[in-house]
């Protein structure tokens, strides 16, 4: 089957203003998804991936300016003919009018910015229905207790007349969930979905994504840094550092024959249920400040197979399959041949014999 | 078990809310456990369990609707003195599960980490106080120019460590961290769990740490207690909960542990639970002693049951 491309994003680059001066926190990023597709983005605090996304969806902080590129985003009309529109240049007003919440459905990071905590939850999980689509009253509370019940939320009619500060931190993030899948959007960005979660509610909830991603074909973004999540949902994945991508590919490539650096510090900094270390991995030093330009290679000062040419350029994408690029030098046909970490290879060994 | 006293002693504790006239929750019904000078305990349930509720009525930001707590030697379940009280906001910290929550969007970072040494008067100068923030700042990997921006100016897991390093810098004996690492990425999840380990190696502090993340979890702590609707079902060290889990619920939710092994993870089914059909009430029954520290919750023969299979 053919593949429609949803959100296409390219050499997208924002600066922020601060007090300490101007914060380079995305420095030209690119992105595909596909429709029916599950993309997951991961990295580490403050690579940019919450800003990435935001900026996908028209939000971005007032001391924030776009320094360059675009973000293509195609959707159907109620005739079924596709239309193109790069969001960065639309006008807030349509943005809100005809494409969020309706179209492409954000779940936040923080659950309580996006929860009105004078209202009760019944009537904001309602107010999208009623907004965008002029739903009747009855109808949106009806679906508003199923979207509840489905979610995982115990007593769901009681619970619509709660405000969000009677509820707990995982069942605030729920709420959250079911006001996104409210309006069947057709583009879901899920900002660490589950971190509130415990494991089996967090199971639910991404299977009952997966269910709706399979009966309407949506397309999913993921933003977690739970790698046991992304194995489970994710067909996509991509690497971010410093406010670039730094690798991509499919969920078994980044896996099972990660390239960058950064990627095997992230696989190896997972803890290992298997094993009775005392000391968890982690990946030396600690990200650039964006505050100051980076030369090179962004990743170069923690990493110890860094090449002298890491200090003055910063790496292409090499590509390695069709679907799996890496940002690093090492895949130059001049480096050095290096290998990843033995611990990090016996471990993919384990998992790959697992998986037989 | 040691002879040790214990720094926490909760003893049936209960924490209703009345939400209307006729909806009450129970968000914590009659939960018994230790917490010995210089340990881990971890606490785990799913979402709406109760955990953060027995976090904040330990550190009574609610009155206990019944039970007891013991800390230090005193009873501080009741009303509170003077002395209780200020004893209580230095020697027992809360790290918040909602970070922005509980940071003052006006204030600056760095005078939101100073608060605590300000309000209890713990530095001689204006260098000393800024050492101790530049220092506890850099322990949780942030910047000394950090301290000059609004929360919230940051990313999701930077204004974690804030929260972090705002208990910490009051060196108190017990941090009751509520999911204080699940916003934060993996890599920083490692820094902030080796940081905690290492201050408490330095210092003897212990941890109640709550969290729904159990690798984190079996990876932290010595000991730990599962809990479900408000109810504490099993308990004991970490290798007895991990390698002998005995309640079919702690089992339910061992098995739904995601893997990050992607062909293995997209075929797996984790074991189900539901209380409504499990045929369990966790009102009836009570505390069995297995072996060494390992506690379970049940009735004689739903404890028989469980331990022939
Ligand atoms: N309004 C703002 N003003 C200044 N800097 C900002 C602002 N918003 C974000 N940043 C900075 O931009 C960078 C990227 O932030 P972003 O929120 O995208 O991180 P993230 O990858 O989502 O991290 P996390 O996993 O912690 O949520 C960070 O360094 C952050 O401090
Ligand atoms: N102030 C309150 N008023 C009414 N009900 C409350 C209040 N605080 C908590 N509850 C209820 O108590 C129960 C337990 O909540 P708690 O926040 O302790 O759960 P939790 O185990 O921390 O869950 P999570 O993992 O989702 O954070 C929930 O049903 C919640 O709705
Ligand atoms: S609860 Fe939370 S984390 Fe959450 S925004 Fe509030 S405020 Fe932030
Ligand atoms: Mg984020
Ligand atoms: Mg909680």
């Amino acid at each position: 089957m053919e593949r429609e491309k949803v959100l296409t994003v390219r050499d997208l680059s924002i600066t922020f203003t601060t007090t300490a001066g101007p914060v380079h926190a995305i420095r030209g990023v690119n992105l595909d998804l596909y429709r029916g597709e599950t993309l997951a983005i991961v990295g580490e605090s403050g690579s940019g991936k919450s800003v990435t996304v935001k900026a996908a969806m028209g939000i971005l902080a007032k001391n924030g300016k776009v320094d360059s590129g675009t973000i293509e985003y195609t959707y159907h009309h109620d005739d079924g003919t596709p239309e193109t529109v790069d969001i960065l240049k639309m006008k807030k007003k349509d943005i809100r009018r005809h494409i969020n919440g309706k179209r492409i459905a954000m779940i936040f990071q923080d659950p309580m910015t996006s929860l009105d905590p004078t209202m009760t939850i019944g009537k904001q999980i309602m107010e999208g229905m009623i907004w965008h689509y002029k739903t009747p009253k009855e109808e949106a509370y009806k679906k508003a207790v199923s979207l509840l019940k489905e979610v995982g939320i115990t007593d769901a009619e009681a619970r619509m007349g709660n405000y969000p500060h009677q509820l707990s931190g995982g069942m605030r993030q729920r709420v959250v969930i079911a006001i996104a899948l409210a309006c069947d959007p057709e583009l879901l960005i899920c900002d660490e979905p589950t971190t509130a979660l415990d494991v089996t509610i967090q199971a639910k909830i991404l299977e009952l994504i997966q269910r709706i991603q399979k009966e309407r074909r949506i397309s999913v973004i993921y933003i977690t840094h739970d790698l046991g999540v992304v194995a489970k949902v994710a067909d996509f994945v991509n690497v971010m550092y410093a406010g670039r991508i730094v690798e991509t590919g499919t969920i078994n490539e980044i896996y099972y024959e990660p390239a960058h650096p950064y990627t095997w510090g992230l696989l190896s900094a997972m803890p290992d249920l298997d094993t009775n270390d005392h000391r968890l991995y982690t990946i030396p030093g600690s990200p650039p400040n964006l505050l100051h330009p980076v030369t090179g290679d962004a990743f170069a000062p923690r990493n110890i197979y860094a090449l002298k040419i890491d200090d003055r350029a910063e790496p292409p994408m090499f590509k390695i399959t069709d679907t799996h690029y890496a940002a690093t030098w090492l895949l130059d046909p001049r480096a050095p041949k290096v290998e990843m970490p033995a611990e990090l290879k016996a471990r993919i060994q384990r998992m790959k014999k697992e998986a037989k | 078990m040691s002879e040790k006293t214990p720094l926490l002693q909760v003893k049936n504790l209960k924490q209703y809310f009345k939400v209307s006239n006729n909806y009450t929750v129970r968000a914590v019904d009659g939960v018994t456990f230790d917490i010995y000078p210089g340990e881990t305990y971890g606490l785990v349930g799913e979402s709406g369990s109760g955990k953060s509720t027995i976090g904040r009525s330990i550190i009574r930001l609610y009155n206990p609707t019944e039970g007891q707590i013991i800390f230090d030697g005193t009873d501080i379940s009741g009303k509170l003195d003077k002395k209780a009280t200020a004893a209580l906001r230095t020697q027992m910290q809360m790290i918040f599960q909602d970070p922005m929550a509980c940071l003052n969007p006006r204030k600056k970072v760095g005078e939101i980490i100073g608060e605590g040494l300000d309000i209890h008067h713990l530095y001689a100068n204006r260098k000393e106080r800024q050492d101790k923030i530049d220092r506890i700042l850099a322990k949780v990997g942030l910047a000394p120019e950090h301290a000059d921006r609004y929360p919230h100016q940051f990313s999701g897991g930077q204004r974690q460590r804030v929260g972090i390093a705002r208990a910490l810098i009051m060196n108190p004996k017990l941090i009751i961290a509520d999911e204080c690492i699940s916003a934060l990425d993996v890599s920083i999840q490692a820094q902030v769990v080796n940081l905690m380990k290492d201050i408490q190696e330095e210092t003897g502090t212990a941890y109640l740490f709550i969290a729904h993340d159990l690798s984190m979890v079996k990876y932290i702590s010595d000991r730990i207690g599962v809990l479900h609707l408000g109810h504490l079902l099993e308990t004991g060290t970490t290798e007895e909960i991990f390698a002998h889990p005995v309640h079919p619920y702690t089992r339910s939710l061992l098995s739904a542990i995601p893997s990050p092994n992607p062909v293995v993870e997209k075929s797996r089914v984790a074991e189900s639970y539901d209380y409504a059909t499990s045929g369990l009430d966790y009102n009836a029954g009570s505390l069995h002693q297995l072996e060494g520290t390992h506690q379970v919750w049940g009735t004689d023969e739903d404890v028989a049951r469980w331990l022939a299979k």
